[in-house]
């Protein structure tokens, strides 16, 4: 195990995006592009929140390379995935009755989506 | 999983509470807590997402009842005992040696 020393802090503190991977992995999505997310229900740990499953979005940026979180946890080995930031409108989420100019957006994996 | 942590939508929690300049500890223990859990994934005894797992799968009613470094806290213990770093029996061992120096 390695020990925590100075050195160590200093580079979990100062290293900007220290946790994206510098791998060469094709993004399945691009900028723009219209997605909707898959409705999955693990056991195991997700970061596709409940009231985000099944919804239509947009691609609106790609953040690059980062394990993907579900595959971390049940020692699945590392799955390096595209992580980007996508668009929901309020009423896709919430229904009629929220703002129509409101829209959130969500930081999701690949395999948390497929294309509209 | 679908448990308590996933909060996104649910009515009849009561009004958001945001203060202005709210305080980043409350108590010096948080910032221990904090430090420790940041100290324990750069020594790769578990990373940020089974950190995170292990405080969904804290008990829904508990976890309500919690504030927020206290399930930092829970989940450091839960993680330190599934990786196997301390056991069950250390940790309850050294809880009654600090309640002994303090009663």
């Amino acid at each position: 195990m390695p020990v925590v020393d100075l050195d160590l802090v200093k580079s979990l503190y100062k290293t900007p995006g220290a946790i994206r991977l510098r791998l060469d992995v094709a993004p399945r999505f691009k900028v723009g592009g219209a997605i909707v997310t898959r409705n999955i229900n693990p056991l195991g740990h997700t970061r596709l929140p409940r009231y985000i499953r099944d919804k239509k979005g947009v691609v609106e940026h790609d953040h690059g390379v980062f394990h993907l979180p579900d595959a971390r946890v049940i020692g699945a080995g590392d799955q390096a995935q595209h992580m980007y930031t996508v668009r929901f409108d309020a009423r896709e989420v919430w229904g009629d009755e929220a703002p129509a100019n409101d829209s959130l957006r969500i930081t999701l994996w690949d395999d948390y989506m497929k294309p509209a | 999983m679908n448990s308590i942590h996933d909060m996104g939508g649910m009515h009849g929690l009561g009004p958001l509470d945001q203060a202005d300049n709210e305080i980043v500890f409350h108590a010096p223990w948080e910032g221990r807590v904090m430090a420790m859990a940041r100290a324990m994934m750069a020594g790769k005894h578990f990373n940020l997402d089974e950190y995170r797992y292990a405080m969904e799968r804290i008990d829904p009613a508990r976890y309500l009842q919690l504030s927020y470094y206290e399930k930092w806290l829970e989940g450091t213990l839960t993680m330190l005992m599934e990786k196997g770093v301390i056991t069950q029996e250390e940790f309850d061992a050294h809880l009654d040696k600090l309640s002994d120096a303090g009663s």
